[in-house]
């Protein structure tokens, strides 16, 4: 009897136990909030900096967050402790670690992962621009200016951007194999019309290949950029007017819809294009002719190595900076940082020292690489539990080179960086916030038959005008509107 | 005082019991009751400040507007009769063939078979909707699916199943119920093996045949789990199964018109805005519809016989 009386007592007391430890967890969210920003700076203690980045979780990320710590003590009086979440889960645990108000320091952020631009003006990250000019003013002189420029959400900057390569530029890779096989020449490739006698050709000789391979991501390239990735609302890209249109009404997406449904038709396009997740499994087979991929200086070079067969490319498209080129890859600083000032030293730090550059992204010197030059690195098989992703840990143009890199790969992607001509909505970012409803609409509307379209799958005769009818009545024209407001707004404040 | 006192002694009297129902109570209290607060945030435009909590404050009260996107276009009822209709074959042609599968396998003689098929039909019930996914598209595939190769061989036309709307109200029924069916008639054949062994050997002494058996004690014993299991269903008939209707169908747009329901249509309208509070609008009527749905179905339950129903 007494000991069952004293387990219902263990049982209440644990209840108890719970319910503390929850409110405190509700105390501790509003204390971070009232506690002041900025306690560092003047304190011996040093500093630990929470740092969340994308990339599969790593076996020895704590050893070399030791060693960087060792390294950034000394230097600014911080320590790092870097998590990883791999690269299907980042976005929605970023959702929702940041809505829960955790504490953070600094975040990866970019255009197609943790969206830089919604999350921005959601409240989950920190103005900089003050920051910038007091602790970042190393990144500030790294960087081309379109990419602090490009990068503004509402005018203010809340990410620091990676230096890599800037403009996009849209480009037919080939598979070199079965050019040289059939004996054709790329030189007069550029538009999707001339790709005709190529794919004509290789459908002919070679009927187990694909001629254009084509995933349900696919869109053909039309001169327009747009507002919002895969939303059909652009703007020409030379029109001084700066008018945003419906993409499907345009004469040139009208062709190029009509030309990929001809290709389809002639069995130059998978068949089930539109429901095809990724290209990867052709990849690996080698039995593809030609696609459309983003390139950037080598990437032939990069494309050849980890296909395992020649590639070779030829451009599409000129070498424009859009808004999605300049967020590829950046970091911020979360809203709820209780560091700020020390965040954007360490920021500062590994965007222009390579020592601190390259222990992040390659690991202790002698464990993980061996440096076989001044400039060039080779990776050591311990290299294995620490296989970062260069482009999301920041300046990229200090780290070391790899074998069979030219050296003067950083010099071409700046002068390829400098030959970049700004794309016309670069810096204007759509605040969807007013019309929120009518996006899920037209997302529903569109999502409907975008690919189906996009990969010629459907004939756009019939379905295009359809797509249109739907796409209004979901709203697309009170979108447009609030669009062209905000639009009209900012090309008087920047003098557009 | 007294009452105190009572309570005290009730809690005394019943400790065993509710020490048992305490890990359920704690799991409802935290994972069910807490979160409920957190549908106030379907009215809101949440914004990050702070923590958790002061972000719920300080975020600006909408009134309903977060719910219209639900019910703005004609896609509203689109979603909502697939939806409706989805669920309402599921719970029937689930329940008939569940109840009728259950019957079969408590009638195998041979009880190792019996075992060795309720396994195998069990066994999909634990597969993830994406490689359940790809099970259909080995069968549907264009160049590739089993179904395809075949019609070919008999000099059939292949079709293309992923573009063409008119059969996938049956292949989505069929692949659902070949996930579901199995687990759905472990429960019932539980039941039946719980039915008193007595009642057939009256039944057969007084001479009635297994057909008469199955029809007059089986069924009628099997009537409150029925009745219960599929009030439970109702109250989750406005949720569809997010996998089945996009991972099975590969997302395919051309099929939207047959496959769109609450959950896809919400998945597909947030992710370029990642409104929580719209999102939490969408979870909130779906629970609400729910909550009158059972309510209303288990008051008619009631009228026709209080046994049998939830509350």
């Amino acid at each position: 009897m007494g000991s069952t009386r004293k387990k219902l007592s263990i049982g209440l007391a644990s209840i108890l136990a719970v319910m503390l430890f929850l409110s405190a967890c509700g105390n501790n969210g509003s204390s971070n909030n009232a506690s002041p920003t900025g306690n560092a700076g003047n304190s011996e203690e040093p500093v630990e900096l929470s740092w969340y980045t994308i990339g599969t979780p790593q076996k020895d990320v704590d050893k070399i967050m030791g060693e960087v710590s060792k390294y950034t003590k000394d230097k600014i009086g911080v320590t790092v402790k870097m998590t990883m979440i791999d690269w299907g889960d980042y976005n929605q645990k970023m959702q929702v670690l940041t809505a829960s108000g955790a504490d953070m320091d600094i975040m990866f952020t970019a255009s197609w992962a943790f969206d830089y631009v919604q999350n921005a003006r959601k409240g989950a990250f920190a103005p900089i621009d003050d920051l910038l000019k007091a602790q970042g003013k190393g990144i500030t002189e790294v960087l081309d200016p379109a990419f602090l420029e490009g990068s503004k959400v509402d005018g203010k900057n809340y990410g620091v951007p990676a230096n890599k390569e800037l403009p996009a530029q849209e480009v037919w890779r080939f598979n070199k194999n079965l050019l040289d096989e059939n004996k054709l020449s790329i030189a007069d490739v550029r538009t999707l019309e001339s790709l005709e006698p190529l794919l004509k050709t290789v459908k002919q000789n070679n009927p187990d290949v694909v001629p254009l391979q084509v995933d349900k991501n696919f869109m053909p390239y039309t001169p327009y950029d747009y507002l919002i990735e895969k939303f059909p609302l652009a703007v020409k890209l030379d029109d001084t007017g700066y008018k945003i249109v419906n993409i499907f009404e345009t004469p040139e997406m009208k062709q190029a819809l009509a030309t990929m449904h001809k290709y389809y038709t002639a069995g130059y396009v998978p068949t089930e294009a539109a429901t095809l997740e990724s290209s990867s499994d052709v990849q690996a087979t080698g039995k593809w002719f030609t696609d459309k991929a983003t390139t950037q200086p080598f990437a032939d070079n990069v494309w050849s190595t980890s296909y395992g067969y020649p590639i070779v490319s030829t451009p599409q498209s000129d070498a424009l900076i859009y808004n999605l080129s300049v967020m590829g890859s950046m970091q911020a600083i979360s809203a709820n940082s209780k560091n700020k000032e020390k965040a954007m030293e360490f920021l500062n730090l590994l965007n222009t020292d390579p020592v601190l550059r390259n222990l992040v992204d390659s690991g202790i010197e002698g464990t993980h690489y061996k440096k076989t030059d001044a400039n060039y690195m080779e990776n050591l098989p311990e290299s294995k539990n620490y296989d970062m992703p260069t482009f999301s840990l920041g300046n990229v143009m200090l780290t070391h080179l790899n074998p069979g890199d030219p050296a003067d790969k950083w010099e071409q992607f700046k002068s390829y960086n400098d030959a970049g001509k700004p794309a016309i909505l670069l810096g204007f970012n759509f605040d969807p916030t007013k019309v929120s409803n009518e996006i899920a609409a037209v997302q529903n509307a569109k999502e409907a038959f975008w690919a189906p379209l996009m990969t010629g799958t459907v004939d756009p005769e019939k379905y295009a005008p359809q797509a249109i009818k739907k796409l209004n009545d979901a709203g697309l024209g009170k979108i447009l509107a609030e669009a062209q407001s905000q639009m009209d707004a900012w090309k008087t404040a920047n003098n557009k | 005082m007294k009452t105190l006192g009572r309570f005290a002694k009730d809690l005394d009297r019943n400790k065993a019991l509710l020490l048992m129902v305490l890990p359920a109570t704690l799991w409802f209290i935290f994972f069910a009751y807490l979160p409920m607060l957190g549908t106030i945030i379907s009215f809101k435009e949440y914004r990050v400040s702070g923590g958790f909590l002061s972000s719920i404050i300080n975020s600006r009260w909408v009134g309903f507007d977060n719910f219209k996107f639900l019910f703005s276009t004609d896609d509203a009822f689109i979603i909502t009769r697939n939806t409706l209709l989805y669920n309402i074959v599921f719970i029937f042609i689930g329940l008939v063939l569940a109840v009728a599968m259950a019957i079969v396998l408590s009638e195998i003689a041979n009880k190792k078979l019996a075992k060795w098929y309720q396994t195998g039909m069990f066994m999909p019930y634990f597969l993830s909707w994406v490689i359940v996914g790809y099970f259909a598209y080995s069968f549907l595939s264009f160049d590739r699916g089993m179904v395809n190769k075949i019609a070919l061989a008999f000099g059939i036309d292949p079709v293309q199943f992923y573009s063409e709307p008119k059969y996938w109200p049956f292949i989505i029924v069929i692949v659902f119920l070949w996930k579901s069916l199995g687990y759905n008639s472990v429960v019932y054949l539980a039941a039946i093996m719980g039915i008193d062994k007595s009642l057939y050997e009256a039944a057969m002494i007084d001479g009635a045949n297994k057909w008469q058996q199955i029809r007059n004690i089986t069924l009628p014993m099997l009537t409150p789990l029925m009745t219960i299991l599929t009030l439970l269903a109702i109250g989750r008939i406005f949720y569809a199964d997010f996998g089945l209707f996009y991972q099975v169908t590969r997302d395919s747009g051309t099929l939207y018109n047959v496959t769109n329901v609450i959950d896809t249509y919400v998945y597909r309208g947030l992710k370029t805005t990642g409104e929580i509070g719209m999102s939490t609008a969408a979870g909130l009527y779906q629970s609400f519809v729910g909550f009158v749905l059972v309510i209303t179905s288990n008051y008619v339950v009631r009228k026709v016989n209080k046994d049998n129903a939830l509350f």
